[in-house]
Parts: structure tokens; C-alpha cells; sequence
């Protein structure tokens, strides 16, 4: 009999009709080797277009981060403070609040930031900034589904997971996707999942375990003891034993499918057991930071009792995971922007967490020459209002915000679309999330209308039926 | 027009018109405009838009350049306009509609796509159905639904607002296979789209299925044999009549039910937030729970003692103390135990209290009213304040104690000591009492002279900052609060006292003020205490003037015309049962929630449970006795092809079984289950006071919080520190109403059914009870497979068997384990067909 390779046996089986017709061949194909081979749905695909980017960091910023007090500079915010205006919502009109924080330009590019940032300010010139972004609701279990998914009303795919999906993954022994510290609320497991993608494409989580730093400090312990992934070690079986047993599980799952004849759910836990198995000799090493040097660490802010250290290490992990190939990884940084009160007091907290850690971020990337292929993205669901509420915090605001990109791509030291003159509404150039979609895509090399997925008989898109490519920040 | 659809459309069957004058006074419009315009935009965006945008654009859009028949149907304006031939889209009426006219082929000049094949039967459906509902286009209009506060009277139009109507069940053209008024209404939509349903199930995966979804547990190889005897002799009705009705009576039906509902009631053992400390008297709520779901306690009942259990007459001290014990539902949510500020900290409370109550019985949440009128549901400021009342003037007992992990303190509720509850906390002896309260005596006296002296100090004009600093402020803070702690536990005697989570009135009722954009320090005008204006009820608005109005809120609530309660909670039900609800969404009933599949057919559920006087078991009997949920789950490529995500439930959906159901179906394969009830929990017994982030310090405690033969429903619930099965097989997020759990399917699963300690002591297990239990290799095969799938090997999978073995045989018992454990993690383990 030709051999026939499991990828291809795979493949087939992965397509679910196709199955029956291969059914003794992947049998076949699966009894000769367990383990060394790349899995059909993950395998490396080649783009629509040469991609710019070859993988993806998205910094979530869960919350909505006030962009007025970032990144998008409204003196007149700031001259009109105070004034009554009728862009407000509530009763009785509401109030502009100026921002609290100096504005300056960085870098030769002269791109306005707040002075929140200062280690960000550094990297103005790689930072490509989009002011003029828009999303359907100011809620923000919606707005969050909606960044992730393209949706807020039905359960569709992550972008993370239409990635992976159309890229394959580079590293066989890594999930494609990865997603550290996600929130369980605004949507939970959506905003990683692949719904009727190939379950294989969906976000595996990792992390938890974490000692608040005052104990940690109190009790001179790590802030995250023990292994930011469980399980990843045998005790009992060699690794010979430990493949004739998954071969084992994979024939009974096997001869299951082909019973069904269609079950996507038992087609997902045969290919994450191969990849299960291929993690354990991987894993370990890439998630331990102890390899790297003191002086990376401290770039990144990790270090007992400092602000920066849970994210510093995150990101570092990040940088890391990419690094090993692993094609979407994304992190929720340990705070929530969700200023409605305090902004003053609150925001430079939140910038305090995360600021330090991706800026070094950058740097590292960039010195290693991984920033010029590697797409970072900062964003939240959306911005913030520019009138206050009790005049210390501010409320969602879906119709302007500003999120950045970096690397991969797009053009640094960019200010791209505006709002108007408070950073109420996107005015100029307005990019919706279906055209951010479109764009990243686009990076990836992915045309955003030929990535489709025919289920139930229609072809499905990241970006529905809408999304332009947003092609004057293309670098 | 030979389309039957168009014939049925206009000619509304005789029984369906008698049907509807019965009706008419009752039911007002059957679809009134908001509801229609709501489904309308829904089904527009889910499967019109796209169909235009697939299938017409190409020629009739400003892109294709000049348009064919100058129709244009790329914006909202130009659709309805038409093009050469007429209207193309007239709303509600589609047999006026050109646009169906030519996809539905019905007219031989007409048919589009030109040249195509006709499209899908369900599309075909689907345009027709949204002309039906008006047509309605968001494109160049503002798309998001608006709130309707301002008017009540178009709100109440909105379909989950009207009161269930009673209808007679529609006719099909199989008069063969429904077996019950559901069924007809779901053998009538699935003929509509020219669907049939699946055959019935095999009488082993029936089985199967049915005891994962009563009891949550496999059937044993005795079980499954005494029910295909049955089957044999009495015939399937039968058998399967006495087989539910054992599970239903069966104790282990409360630990399966009860916990869908402790996912509703976000259920949890610690406060979560950033301090997040352990609550050790939670445990009782969750036995009382799964106590009323055995006990089949009626619904409006079970939500009356839930949320007003101190206000309700009681005999004897026992029921005062399970009536005390259910209020811990509104008690044990989310807290930030880390709040500086005493207000806010009540207000978020009260918050937490609303949104879940309004969540978890309507579908609905009324706490997005706090800081402003609701922004898509009818419920306004006014309403969230009224409300907001009720629970202010509740004071709320969760147990805490100031630590130096958090700031705010609860006094926990003392039981009436009669019940002869067990406790779990130790005494006192009564010395350390009285040490402990004069140590409390003397710090608060230091306190207060500290104060005095500052006080002194300030007005003698000299530096105060030595005197009384911060740090004896906090050290003395900390410590009462220790104390405190201690003390709330115990009588005076040092006994230790019964102790719960709780509510109970306040002395003095309290009209909350309304908060402007929610800030508590911006308080308006008083708002008198009463229910969200937009469902009206008979005499459901007199609150006294001496009760906080939680035994009048839950009258209101489970009131039987209220349109909303019995609709979320049979539709809980059905998804439970069904793999989905009817409404996707099982906890957003509202206008950015999912319309129901079967409107028609949820009404009917709603009203049959309520006449039923909402009984649980009753209604769960019903629906698992239909043929609807006796479906085969087979594929179906034509079937799939039309309705993939099975809306219209032309076959069982295949489901993964819950993080619960795969750890105690282990336990249950491996012999080691131990299904007496845990005296409380691990959080109660073991872990008592303390900051859940630091649990993982004391090696008692299994790092997989796990370490138990018992089920699953009483591992501990921490939040933020779930049990890894738990976490790990999408457990419903404790700190949120949770009524429809992910499934996710990730390596790090796998890694645990590979991996993990306890899956290779089940495999152990396992292994050791095959070998007891029978000799011979095929022999303990079969019973592997009998346990772990409550079915035979077929001749394939016993081949494969043979050569995992190769020459050793299952008597190797290294082996054998492996084999079990490769059972164990089959997908077929943790599947339902």
C-alpha cells in the first residue's frame, strides 16, 4: 500500500465529509506514528498575498482606556473645561472635563502623548496610532465580544482563531494560540474561541495561580508560584508508553468519528491530544523566564513588590511564546481601565502596571529583529467620554477612541483619522472594527473576503459581509 | 402560485382561526411592531444581509455599476423603491414582494439568481419571514435598538414583555410522530423548512443520555441491563416512563438540578475581587438548593424563600433556620471586601443583589439602570432606585472579618440553635471569652484615647504625628477585627454557634435616593419603593411601610401573568435538556438578547409549568418524554446543510458532558464514587477565614483542590480558585448568572486527562475493579467498555485493543491502567449522543 501521510490522512479528516472515504487509510497512517507529525488544520498555509506580519501580540486593555488622556490631544477639551455641552447622555446635561495629564509630541515623528507613558513616549516612532476608530456599542461585555470577534450578537470565531486558522502554526509543538490572564466576563471563553472554526484553532489559556503582591511581599514569596501551566509532566509513564497509549486514544476517537461520520468536537480532542503531547517536551522551557538574563527581566519590571512585574512578566512570556512560533498570543493586562471615577488617581495606576512593560516589549522585539514581522497591538473595547462623570471619571464611549499597532507592517510614528475637537465622535477617517479587522488580516497577508468558512452553507468572515482594508497605514 | 408556503400564508387553517378568536381578547396583535422590528433586525443581520451580499450585489449594488432591471438592493431605500419590474420588497406583505416572487422561482420569467440553482429552502424561508416582520433594514439607519423608557406602552410590545398566550398546538402533515403538544409545535416548524426529525434513539444512547441529564451520572452495567429487559417486556414507552420517574425520585437528581441552579445563583465559597476571602458558611445555601430540587419545591416557591425566606411564616425552628439559609442566595455574591468607603461598598451590594435577581429570574438586567436609563430595555433610573429601596432597606450577613487583606466586615446570621444543624467551626472556652472581649474593650479604649490626645495635642498647638500614628490606627483596626471574628462565632458560653449566610429587614425602611449617573455623592429625590413600571401586575405594588418589600418583589416576580419569569426558567430548563434553549441567550431576554426559535412553543412551555404549579420535576418529566428529545443525534449532510446550528431541532444535539459529569463519571467507572453528601465543604472544614490567595501555602490543601471521592457538586467553589477539573472543563464563572456554560476543547485538557493525578488514580482504580470483578481479556474488555460507555466493544475496537496489548495481556496490570486511562480519555467518555 503507498504510504500515505498522516498530514494528508489528516487533513481529510479534518474537512469531516471527505472522512469515511479515508477512514483505513488514516487508520493506517495513524498506527505508524504518533507524535512527530504536523496536525492537518495547523499546518502552515501559504497566504493570499505576501504577509508583512507572521504573527500577532494583541495587549488587551479590558476596560476602555480614555484615549483624551492618552493619546488623543483636544486642547479645547482641556480651554472648555467645564462647559456644559449636549454631547452627554445623562439628565440635565453633562459637563466636559479637560484631561488632568500634559500632553508633548515624541520622536522626530512628533506624535502627541500624554505624560502617563513615558516609557512608551520613548518608541513614539514605531507606534502607528489610529484616533479615529469606532465600534457599535458602549457596553462593554458587546463592545469586548465585538473586538474579538467581529460580532456582539452571535457567537462567531476569534480573531486570534481566524488567524491561526489561516496561517497554520509554526511551531507543531505549541498550541497556535495562546491567551494569557483573559477575563471570564464580557463574553468569557467567545472572545478566545473558534466556534465553527476547527476546534483546534481556539485560545488555550494560561496562567492563574497568582499571590497578590502585598502578600507576596509580606510573605517574601513569588507572585505566581508554581507552573503558569499544570499537568505538562508525566510521572508514571515513559514517553514510549505514553505514545502507545495516545495512539490508543486517537484509534478509539478514530473509529468514534467514523461513526458519526461529522463531530468537529471529537475532531478537536484527537488533534489537541497529538499537540497535548507534543507540548510536554516544549513547554517547560518556554514558559520558564528564569533563562533569561537579569537585565531583561529588569527591563521588563519583573522584580518582587513592583507594579510592573505581573504584566512584565506576561509580556516577557509573550515575547517568548512568538518567539517559538506560536502565531497569536494574546494578553489581558492586569488592570482594568474602566475609569468612571478617579481618573486622575486611577489611570496613571494602570499605566504605572503596563507602561513599562511594553515599552521594553518593543524594544526587545525590535532588537532582536522580530519587530518587523511581528504585529503588536494595543487596544481596548473602546475609549472614554470627554465630559466627566462627577467630574473625576469618565463614561464609554464607543463613536471615538484611539488603539495603536506596532511592527508587522504599519507605519511607525503614524497619526492616523481624527475625532473632533473634545474626542467625542471619529470624524475623519473613521475606521471601524471590521476595518481593523480587514487590515490585520491584510498584514497577515489574508485577504479579509477570501479567508472564508462555508458552515451550514454559507461562507462565513471575520468581517462579515462589511471591512476596507485600511491601506494608508500600511508601511 | 403553487408554493405551499404562499398557500398556508394566506390561507390560515380553519382550527388555527377558531383557535384565534378563542384568543383574541387575550392576545393583542400576534407580532406587534417593536417585537416584530426587533426579531426582524436580528434575522436581517444574521441570515438576510448576508444572503444579499452572497447572491445579489453582484448585480443589483452601486458597486455592479448600472444595476440590472434597475433594482438596486444595497441600501434600505433603494430596496424598497424596486426596480423596472415593481416592489421588490413590500413590508409584510410577501406575496407582493418581488424579491421572493424571483428567488423562490415561482414565477418561470423570474428566477433568481439567473441561472442558479434555487436557493436553500430555509433561505427562501427566512426572506419571506422577514418581510412577514415588516422588513426591517438597518442599513443607512441607526441600527442599534433603542431603549423604549419613555414609553412604556410601545415597550410592552416587545415579545418577551407580552404575557404568554395559550395556543392549541399546529397541525402537520405527519400525524405520526408527535407524541405531545411539544412535539407538534416542533414537528410544525421543522416541516416548514422541509425538515423531518431524526428516528428515535438507539435504546442505550437514550439511556445514556437520560441519566447524564437527570441524575448527571452514567447508568451502571445493571441499570442499563434491567432497562433493555424492560424495554423487551413492557415495550419502550414503558420502560422509559419507569426509568425516568426512578431517576427523577432518585437523590442524586438534586445534586445534577441543583447545581444548574447554583450556576444562576453564581454560587460561590469566597468573596472574589481583589481580597477575595473565603465565605465558610456558603455550603449550607448549596444543600438547601439541591434539598428543594429533590424535594421538588415549587418554583415561585423556591424563588419566594430565596428572596424573602426571614419574612416568611415558619413552624418550627428547623424551617426557620432552612428558611434563613435560603436567603443566603442574595448574601453570597461577589463582594469587594477591599472598598474604602462604607457606602459605596453598600450600594455596589445592593447592585450585585439587583443584577442577579433580575438576571437570574427575568432574563433581564435592571442594574444597567444605575447610572442611567437603561440604554436598550425599558427600564429607567426611576425604576433601579425604587428597587434599590427594597434591598437597602435589607441588611445583608456574609461572615467576614476585617483582616489585613480587607476593610469591610459582615456579621454572619445566627440560626436558630434548635435546628441541630452541624458546625463546623470549634468553640471557645468561655475564659477566652471574656479575655477576648476585654482585649476588645481595651483596644477600643486605646483607640480612643489615642484620639483624645491627637485631639489634645492639636489644640495645644503641638505636632500630633507621634502621638497616635497610622500604624497603631491599622494594628488596632486589624486586630479588633480578629477578634471581632472570633466572637461573632461563638455564645458567650464559647459555644459554637450555627451561623449562615442571609438577609434580614432592616429595622428602619429606607427610599433610596436616586443617584445622578450613580454616584453616591450625588443623591436626588427619594423614590419610593416599588417593581420596574413596565410590567404591570394586579396588586403587586403595595409594599408596607414596615417591610422592605422582598416578600412583595417575589409575589410580583412569580406572579402568573409576569412575561418573563416562567419563559426564562423553562427555556433554562429546555436548554439544559435540549443542548440550547429556544432563546439562545438563556440570560438576556431583552431587546440585544436572541428571539426565540419557537416563540409559540415557549409560550407554551411557560404556561404548562405555571399550570403545572411550577413544578420542576413535572416539567422536566414532560420534556424528556417527548420525541423531540428521543431524537437520534445522527448527521444529516441535507438537514445540516439547512439548519446547522439545529434551531429547529431536527436531531439531538450532541453535547460534551459537563466539568462535573466527566469527574464523577470517573469516579463512578472506577467504583470509588461515594454519593453520601460531604458534612459542608472543604471551605468550611479545612480552609475556615482566610485569604484564598493564600491556600496554596498550606499543604493540606490539594493543590488541585480536589482530593475527594464525593461528587463534584461539593467540591469547593472559590472564586478565581476553582477546583482544576472544574476549571479546566469550562465551570460556570462564579461571580456571574451563568445560565448557558462554554465548551471550549483545548490541549490543556488533554493534558490533564494524560497528566493529572487524579485521572491516573481513576485509571488505577478502574484497572484493580475490571480485575476483581471478571477473568479473561475479552471479558474485562467488555466490562472497560461497559462502564466507561455503558455499551459493548464492537468487533473493530476490541481488534484494537488486542494490539495495544499485543502478546501481555490485560493481567498486566501496568497495562491494563493505561488502557483505563485511555478509556477515560476517549472522547466518547465525555460526549453525549
Amino acid at each position: 500500500m503507498a504510504p500515505v501521510s498522516r498530514r494528508h490522512a489528516l487533513k481529510s479528516l479534518s474537512s469531516g465529509f471527505g472522512y469515511l472515504a479515508f477512514a483505513s487509510l488514516a487508520h493506517q497512517a495513524a498506527a505508524d506514528d504518533v507524535g512527530a507529525a504536523t496536525a492537518g488544520t495547523l499546518a502552515p498555509k501559504p497566504t493570499h498575498f505576501p504577509a508583512r506580519a507572521k504573527r500577532v501580540i494583541f495587549l488587551c486593555m479590558n476596560g476602555g482606556p480614555s484615549h483624551v488622556d492618552l493619546f488623543d490631544y483636544k486642547p479645547a477639551l482641556n480651554s472648555q473645561s467645564g462647559n456644559t455641552t449636549a454631547i452627554g447622555r445623562d439628565r440635565g446635561g453633562a459637563k466636559l472635563l479637560g484631561s488632568p495629564f500634559k500632553f508633548a509630541q515624541h520622536g522626530e515623528s512628533g506624535l502627541w502623548m500624554s505624560e502617563v507613558c513615558p516609557q512608551l513616549a520613548k518608541h513614539a516612532d514605531k507606534l502607528c496610532v489610529i484616533r479615529s476608530m469606532h465600534t457599535d456599542l458602549p457596553n462593554h461585555s458587546q463592545a469586548f465580544t465585538q473586538m474579538h470577534t467581529g460580532s456582539f450578537q452571535f457567537v462567531r470565531p476569534s480573531v486570534g482563531a481566524w488567524t491561526l486558522y489561516g496561517l497554520g502554526s509554526e511551531n507543531e509543538n505549541l498550541p497556535g494560540f495562546i491567551t494569557l490572564n483573559p477575563p471570564a466576563d464580557n463574553g468569557g471563553a467567545r472572545n478566545y474561541g473558534s466556534s465553527f472554526l476547527p476546534a483546534i484553532c481556539q485560545g488555550t489559556k494560561i496562567g492563574g495561580n497568582q499571590i497578590p503582591a502585598f502578600y507576596a511581599a509580606l510573605l517574601g514569596k513569588d507572585e505566581e508560584p508554581g507552573p503558569p501551566l499544570k499537568n505538562i509532566d508525566n510521572t508514571l509513564l515513559s514517553r514510549d508508553q505514553q505514545r502507545e497509549q495516545l495512539k490508543l486514544i486517537r484509534d478509539l476517537n478514530v473509529a468514534k468519528l467514523k461513526r458519526d461520520v461529522h463531530h468537529p468536537e471529537i475532531e478537536g480532542a484527537i488533534e489537541s491530544f497529538e499537540l497535548a503531547f507534543r507540548m510536554q517536551d516544549e513547554v517547560p522551557d518556554v514558559l520558564d523566564l528564569r533563562s533569561e538574563t537579569e537585565t531583561t527581566r529588569n527591563q521588563y519590571g519583573i522584580g518582587q513588590g513592583l507594579a510592573t512585574d505581573r504584566f512584565g512578566r506576561q509580556c516577557l512570556l509573550a515575547r517568548r511564546l512568538v518567539e517559538a512560533g506560536v502565531r497569536f498570543v494574546e494578553i489581558t493586562a492586569p488592570t482594568s481601565w474602566d475609569h468612571h471615577f478617579q481618573l486622575h488617581e486611577k489611570l496613571p495606576e494602570s499605566c504605572a502596571i503596563t507602561d513599562q512593560p511594553v515599552a521594553a516589549l518593543l524594544a526587545d522585539l525590535k532588537q532582536r529583529g522580530m519587530l518587523d514581522d511581528t504585529l503588536v497591538i494595543w487596544a481596548g473595547e473602546f475609549g472614554r467620554t470627554p465630559y466627566g462623570q462627577s467630574q473625576t471619571g469618565r463614561d464609554h464611549n464607543n463613536k471615538g477612541y484611539t488603539l495603536w499597532m506596532a511592527g508587522g507592517g504599519v507605519q511607525g510614528g503614524l497619526a492616523y483619522g481624527a475625532t473632533d475637537e473634545y474626542g467625542s465622535e471619529a470624524i475623519e477617517q473613521p475606521v471601524h472594527i471590521h476595518d481593523w479587522h480587514a487590515t490585520i488580516l491584510h498584514l497577515l497577508g489574508l485577504d479579509h473576503e477570501r479567508l472564508t468558512f462555508n458552515y451550514g452553507g454559507r461562507d462565513f468572515r471575520l468581517t462579515d459581509v462589511y471591512g476596507n482594508v485600511v491601506t494608508d497605514i500600511l508601511a | 402560485m403553487k408554493s405551499s408556503v404562499f398557500a398556508k400564508l394566506l390561507l390560515p387553517n380553519a382550527v388555527f382561526l377558531a383557535a384565534l378568536s378563542i384568543l383574541v381578547e387575550r392576545a393583542p396583535a400576534a407580532e406587534p411592531a417593536e417585537a416584530a422590528e426587533a426579531a426582524g433586525l436580528a434575522l436581517f443581520e444574521s441570515k438576510i444581509r448576508p444572503m444579499l451580499a452572497q447572491h445579489c450585489y453582484k448585480c443589483h449594488s452601486e458597486k455592479s455599476g448600472t444595476p440590472e432591471g434597475n433594482l438596486l438592493l444595497d441600501s434600505r431605500e433603494a430596496a424598497r423603491k424596486g426596480g423596472d419590474r415593481g416592489l421588490a420588497i413590500v413590508p409584510g406583505k410577501p406575496e407582493e414582494s418581488l424579491l421572493l416572487t424571483a428567488i423562490s422561482h415561482a414565477d418561470t420569467d423570474l428566477k433568481m439568481p439567473p441561472k442558479k440553482e434555487r436557493l436553500p429552502a430555509s433561505v427562501i424561508h427566512d426572506v419571506e419571514r422577514w418581510i412577514q416582520l415588516g422588513a426591517p433594514d438597518p442599513r443607512d439607519a441607526n441600527a442599534v435598538p433603542k431603549s423604549q423608557v419613555d414609553n412604556l406602552e410601545e415597550a410592552r410590545k416587545f415579545w418577551a414583555l407580552q404575557t404568554p398566550v395559550r395556543r392549541d398546538p399546529p397541525q402537520s402533515r405527519d400525524t405520526s410522530w408527535a407524541k405531545s403538544a411539544i412535539d407538534k409545535f416542533v414537528l410544525a416548524k421543522l416541516e416548514s423548512s422541509d425538515l423531518t426529525p431524526s428516528p428515535d434513539a438507539e435504546p442505550t444512547t437514550l439511556l445514556r443520555r437520560l441519566h447524564f441529564d437527570l441524575v448527571g451520572l452514567p447508568p451502571s452495567p445493571e441499570a442499563s441491563q434491567i432497562f433493555l429487559n424492560r424495554v423487551e417486556n413492557e415495550g419502550f414507552d414503558a420502560a422509559l416512563e419507569a426509568e425516568v420517574d426512578s431517576l427523577l425520585a432518585s437523590a442524586r437528581f438534586g445534586e445534577r438540578w441543583g447545581r444548574h441552579w447554583l450556576d444562576v445563583a453564581r454560587f460561590a465559597e469566597s468573596s472574589g475581587k481583589e481580597a477575595n476571602i473565603s465565605f465558610p458558611y456558603a455550603w449550607r445555601y448549596r444543600d438547601y438548593v439541591i434539598d428543594c430540587l429533590n424535594n421538588d419545591v415549587p418554583f415561585d416557591r423556591f424563588l419566594t424563600e430565596q428572596l424573602a425566606g426571614d419574612l416568611l411564616p415558619y413552624a418550627d425552628d428547623k424551617e426557620r433556620a432552612r428558611l434563613l439559609i435560603a436567603t443566603g442566595f442574595l448574601a453570597l455574591g461577589p463582594k469587594n471586601l477591599d472598598e474604602a468607603n462604607a457606602f459605596q461598598f453598600l450600594a455596589d451590594v445592593i447592585d450585585e443583589q439587583i443584577d442577579t435577581v433580575t438576571r437570574a429570574v427575568m432574563g433581564h438586567s435592571v442594574a444597567c439602570a444605575r447610572c442611567h436609563d437603561h440604554k436598550f430595555d425599558p427600564y429607567s433610573m426611576e425604576d433601579y432606585y425604587a428597587l434599590a429601596g427594597v434591598f437597602a432597606s435589607t441588611n445583608t450577613y456574609f461572615g467576614t472579618f476585617v483582616s489585613p487583606a480587607n476593610r469591610v466586615s459582615g456579621d454572619p446570621l445566627v440560626l436558630p440553635k434548635q435546628a441541630e444543624l452541624p458546625i463546623l467551626h470549634q468553640g471557645i472556652p468561655a475564659k477566652r471569652v471574656e479575655a477576648l472581649k476585654a482585649e476588645l474593650a481595651a483596644l477600643q479604649k486605646e483607640e480612643q484615647d489615642g484620639r483624645a490626645a491627637i485631639q489634645r495635642a492639636i489644640e495645644a498647638g503641638e505636632d500630633p504625628s507621634e502621638i497616635f500614628t497610622l500604624t497603631d490606627a491599622l494594628r488596632i483596626f486589624w486586630k479588633s477585627g480578629g477578634i471581632e471574628g472570633q466572637l461573632e462565632k461563638v455564645s458567650d458560653e464559647g459555644e459554637p454557634l450555627p451561623l449562615a449566610m442571609g438577609v434580614l429587614d432592616r429595622e428602619q425602611m429606607i427610599d433610596v435616593p436616586l443617584l445622578e449617573r450613580g454616584e453616591i455623592n450625588r443623591p436626588g429625590d427619594p423614590v419610593a419603593r416599588r417593581f420596574p413600571r413596565v410590567i404591570e401586575l394586579t396588586e403587586s405594588n403595595c409594599i408596607p411601610d414596615d417591610q422592605s418589600g422582598r416578600l412583595e418583589f417575589s409575589r410580583w416576580l412569580t406572579h402568573p401573568d409576569h412575561p418573563l419569569t416562567a419563559r426564562v426558567m423553562t427555556n433554562r430548563i429546555w436548554h439544559y435538556l435540549l443542548g440550547a434553549g429556544l432563546v439562545r441567550t438563556t440570560d438576556n431576554f431583552g431587546v440585544t438578547g436572541d428571539p426565540a426559535s419557537h416563540p409559540e412553543l415557549l409560550d407554551h412551555l411557560a404556561i404548562r409549568f405555571v399550570d403545572n404549579d411550577w413544578s420542576i420535576k413535572k416539567f422536566v418529566r414532560e420534556i424528556v418524554l417527548t420525541r423531540t428529545y428521543r431524537q437520534a443525534s445522527t448527521y444529516n449532510q441535507a438537514a445540516f446543510e439547512i439548519d446547522p446550528d439545529n434551531r429547529l431541532l431536527w436531531r439531538a444535539s450532541k453535547r460534551r458532558l459537563d466539568a462535573e459529569a466527566i469527574r464523577d463519571s470517573m469516579l463512578a467507572a472506577s467504583g470509588e464514587l461515594d454519593v453520601s453528601r460531604p458534612t459542608g465543604s472543604l471551605v468550611g472544614r479545612v480552609i475556615g477565614d482566610r485569604p484564598i490567595s493564600l491556600i496554596g501555602l498550606d499543604a493540606r490543601i490539594p493543590s488541585d483542590l480536589d482530593g475527594s471521592m464525593h461528587r463534584s457538586v461539593y467540591l469547593p467553589v472559590l472564586r478565581d480558585r476553582l477546583p482544576d477539573v472544574l476549571d479546566l472543563f469550562d465551570f460556570a464563572e462564579p461571580s456571574l448568572v451563568t445560565g448557558a456554560r462554554d465548551t471550549t476543547n483545548v490541549p490543556v485538557q488533554a493534558l490533564y486527562l494524560m497528566n493529572s493525578p487524579f485521572v491516573q488514580a481513576r485509571a488505577k482504580s478502574l484497572a484493580a475493579r475490571i480485575t476483581n470483578e471478571v477473568e479473561g481479556d475479552q471479558q474485562r474488555m467488555q466490562l472497560a467498555f461497559s462502564l466507561c460507555f455503558s455499551r459493548e466493544p464492537d468487533a473493530d475496537e476490541l481488534q484494537i485493543a488486542r494490539e495495544f496489548f499485543g502478546p501481555a495481556s490485560t493481567a498486566d496490570e501496568e497495562l491494563l491502567t493505561s488502557y483505563c486511562q485511555a478509556l477515560l480519555s476517549t472522547a466518547e467518555f465525555r460526549n453525549l449522543d
